[in-house]
């Protein structure tokens, strides 16, 4: 084997891929871009491994959110404005105690927590993840005791516990319970308002005839009493107890509860998909229209852009509209129409680079040589449109995006998994406007922004690598 | 005789995509979507059952002949007895002819008209038309004066900086932005007590509303209803100018730096030409034929999109507003005024496409030819 291999050097617009790489990361623009595309990367692949694969059933399913509080801001709004408003609290820090006597098994839960927010927790879920306990013949019964920071103490209860969630603060005895605990404390009566939750006023006191809260360390004794000698339907491992705060987790909540944190993380999957699915779309019409037309020119030329002007003048947002509310599209009906509608810019600039490609003389040469449209096309032409296929790749982008975000926002062609424009839509449905939901609002369209701008800025940075002319300075 | 021939054609194309538009949405629902239509009507029927049921005596055989008089009436009215080839051309009839029927919940949009979509679109107009002329119009005038300056100093830091803000300005979602701005400006402000503070929306205070539904040209009148106006004006309008000054000026400025690499500019420079008759004469010259096509082939684009959606977040009541009311404002979707918008909207869209293609065509000598 001593033939010599033949050194040819590959090269596009009259760059070599390193060079291209070099002009791109040469400018600001392409090394922010460049880092911020590596952090939509990770940040979309840490959304799919997080979330569990069945994470649009579970986020269409109201019973899993409904500890969480509803319109909460995110728990580190405290740290910003002062200790305001109680955060979500999942007790595990309890003791446990079982005793049986006569039959009965008396279970003693007793646990601290110490309040020092204006505003107390809304509610107390006491969750029993046993589904033995809905079929007993007589349910497990709990009364409470609360040891309040003044020394007073409220007796609560006793409770039928016969589904998987009690909602302490709505159950009528709970209630009056309380409002008896304030006529004989403080001579106030009824102070719980007719259709709210007593558990907040556990943690109030009255001073000079104001409601206030009463900062501190609480006592809880939760006594359940089980009337069997299987004590272990209710048990160490199968026992919640939940303070609903009226802050949660990094990003708050929504009206049904929803951990928006868990929300915004899964738009990044699907508007990547949506982005890139509808780019993909686009340039490949728009290649083969562009590559038809241009390559065989004539009438089939004259023919296919007459059909890319029509494409081109199209008004794509109100036929999507329409569709939609027609048709009641899916996302990815939106998706496909959207790309079968936008293709016509796209197909213009490969046409016109390849007729500026084959009127060279180097395809001259191969004609005459007797080399075949195909290889020519194969060799010649599609080598060099590579990079403005990515070009164009990328510039679709962000458009698709953000008009799958309008339409989104308007409640059309929505899907399972939660979208960023359908979170705003949701916002915009239920007030957030009109009741300052800032940690609704905000981060959904930033995250849009986010995602467009990244592409956008990749772009701008391979301008000088398509665009021979801006490449100085 | 070429320019004759060029519009011609031009005109013609753009009246055969109107019929194509107008045909794929009359098609659609006479055929795929005539289900949701019949579905509208049975409502439509109930609640006029319901009506009469309220403010007379009726026997329930009364009733269900009523009920199935007033169906198949309604039926026939929306010609969903007739076959749907009929039935596309009936409404693709109807469509053109601007009997564009009522609308299912005419209180949605303050009875304007009657219920008339007609009527209720015409009402929106004014509003769209307010707020994309002047939108459009200064954030072109700004940003390409931006985009022009930022050009001719190509790669110093305030170029950068317009670089970026164009990246962000066309990154961020007009509508989205309009949220942020009623945040900031409308609840904050309102919540802060701050003795200035921006309306949550509408086009007019309520007192004009009616004025402005009925007679805008009178609200013009009234220096109160105009200071008013304008106070309703100032948080769309910004909006719209953050976000399109952006656009333009990244648009100018790549004009002008691919002219600025012609080989005339560069003898020019050899030449020893002052700086600034270059500028004038052998860069900005050539380059606003260029801009000025672009302005006018994208306006019906920013229209059509963008501002739609931001209308809808402020409340303004245009043709995007009232696409809102339509499709989510009303108990279901407001079919009549979803459809007809849509092809008000179309119809507007190849008008101005039009318009501006005959003013592109005298601005480049060119084309006269």
């Amino acid at each position: 084997m001593s033939m010599a291999k033949k050194q040819r050097e590959f090269r596009i617009l009259g760059m070599t891929p390193s060079e291209i790489t070099k002009e791109f990361f040469s400018s600001s623009t392409g090394k922010i871009s460049a880092a911020l595309f590596i952090i939509l990367v990770v940040v979309s692949m840490y959304a799919l491994i997080v979330l569990p694969p069945n994470f649009a059933s579970v986020w269409n399913n109201p019973k899993y959110w409904q500890l969480n509080p509803q319109y909460a801001p995110p728990a580190w709004i405290n740290s910003l404005i002062g200790p305001v408003y109680s955060p979500q609290v999942y007790v595990h820090d309890y003791t446990y105690a079982v005793q049986q006597q006569n039959g009965v098994t008396y279970i003693t839960v007793t646990f601290n927590v110490n309040y020092e927010y204006d505003k107390p927790w809304s509610e107390i879920f006491i969750v029993i993840n046993n589904p033995a306990i809905y079929s007993m013949p007589q349910p497990p019964v709990l009364s409470v005791t609360v040891y309040r920071p003044d020394g007073s103490k409220i007796t609560l209860g006793p409770l039928p516990i016969n589904s998987r969630v009690t909602t302490f603060g709505v159950a009528s005895e709970v209630i009056s319970q309380v409002n008896l605990f304030y006529n004989e404390e403080y001579h106030v009566s009824s102070i719980v308002p007719t259709g709210s939750s007593a558990t907040p006023y556990i943690f109030y006191t009255i001073n000079n005839g104001k409601l206030t809260p009463l900062k501190g360390t609480y006592k809880f004794d939760f006594v359940f009493y089980v009337f069997s000698q299987n004590s272990s339907v209710i048990n160490r491992n199968n026992l919640e107890i939940v303070l609903q705060g009226q802050t949660y987790g990094l990003m708050g909540t929504d009206n049904e509860g929803h951990d928006l944190w868990l929300g915004l993380l899964a738009g990044f999957p699907i508007d990547l998909a949506v982005g890139l699915l509808s780019a993909l779309i686009i340039v490949v019409i728009a290649v083969i229209i562009g590559i038809v037309a241009g390559f065989y020119g004539g009438l089939t030329d004259e023919s296919l852009m007459r059909l890319t002007d029509f494409v081109i003048l199209l008004p794509a947002f109100p036929l999507l509209i329409v569709f939609s509310v027609l048709f009641g599209w899916s996302i990815w009906d939106a998706v496909i129409f959207l790309a079968i509608v936008s293709w016509g810019a796209s197909a213009r600039i490969i046409r016109a680079m390849i007729m500026q490609i084959r009127s060279a003389q180097y395809i001259e040469s191969a004609v005459i040589a007797g080399a075949s449209r195909m290889w020519i096309l194969r060799n010649h032409i599609l080598p060099q449109i590579i990079p403005y296929i990515l070009y164009l790749l990328v510039t679709n982008v962000p458009g698709a995006i953000l008009t799958l975000a309008s339409i989104n926002f308007l409640g059309l062609a929505g899907s399972e998994y939660p979208t960023w424009g359908m979170l705003l839509y949701y916002a915009d449905e239920f007030g957030a406007l009109t009741s300052g939901y800032w940690w609704w609002v905000i981060p959904p369209g930033l995250l849009v922004a986010f995602v467009a701008v990244v592409f956008i800025l990749t772009a701008m940075a391979s301008e000088p690598v398509v665009n021979p002319r801006l490449r100085y300075g | 005789m070429g320019l004759a021939r060029t519009l011609a054609v031009r005109a013609a194309t753009l009246v055969v995509l109107l019929f194509i538009v107008l045909f794929v949405i009359s098609f659609a629902l006479a055929g795929p979507a005539s289900k949701i239509l019949k579905d509208e009507i049975m409502m439509e029927t109930k609640s006029i059952i319901m009506n009469l049921m309220l403010h007379g005596h009726y026997n329930s055989t009364q009733i269900q002949q009523l009920q199935t008089q007033i169906m198949t009436e309604l039926e026939s009215a929306y010609g969903l007895n007739k076959p749907p080839a009929i039935r596309t051309l009936y409404i693709m009839y109807n469509m053109i002819v601007f009997n564009w029927g009522y609308s299912y919940f005419p209180s949605e949009y303050g009875n304007v008209g009657g219920g008339k979509v007609v009527d209720i679109i015409l009402s929106a107009l004014p509003g769209t038309i307010l707020l994309d002329t002047f939108g459009i119009l200064l954030s072109a005038f700004i940003g390409i004066e931006i985009g022009l300056r930022s050009a001719l100093k190509y790669g110093s830091k305030s170029d950068r900086a317009v670089m970026y803000y164009a990246a962000l300005a066309n990154g961020i979602p007009q509508w989205w932005l309009g949220i942020v701005m009623l945040l900031i400006f409308s609840f904050y402000l309102a919540q802060m007590h701050s003795p200035i503070s921006f309306p949550t929306g509408g086009i007019i205070s309520p007192k004009y509303y009616e004025l402005w539904l009925t007679d805008p040209v009178k609200v013009f009148t009234i220096p109160q209803a105009v200071l008013d106006l304008l106070w309703h004006f100032t948080l769309p309008l910004i909006t719209v100018l953050i976000i399109n000054i952006g656009s333009w000026a990244y648009f100018a400025r790549t004009v002008v730096l691919n002219i600025s690499q012609e080989d005339f500019v560069t003898f020019a420079k050899i030449k020893g030409l002052p700086e600034n008759h270059v500028v004038n004469r052998y860069i900005l010259r050539p380059a606003a034929p260029s801009i000025l096509t672009s302005i006018f082939i994208t306006i019906p684009f920013i229209i059509f999109g963008g501002f739609l959606v931001t209308e809808m977040v402020f409340h303004w009541w245009g043709l995007g507003y009232v696409y809102n009311i339509a499709i989510v404002g009303s108990p279901t979707p407001d079919l009549p005024v979803v459809v007809a918008l849509t092809y008000a909207s179309t119809l507007l869209y190849i008008v101005i496409i039009f318009i501006m293609e005959i003013v592109y065509i005298m601005l480049d000598p060119r084309l006269r030819e």
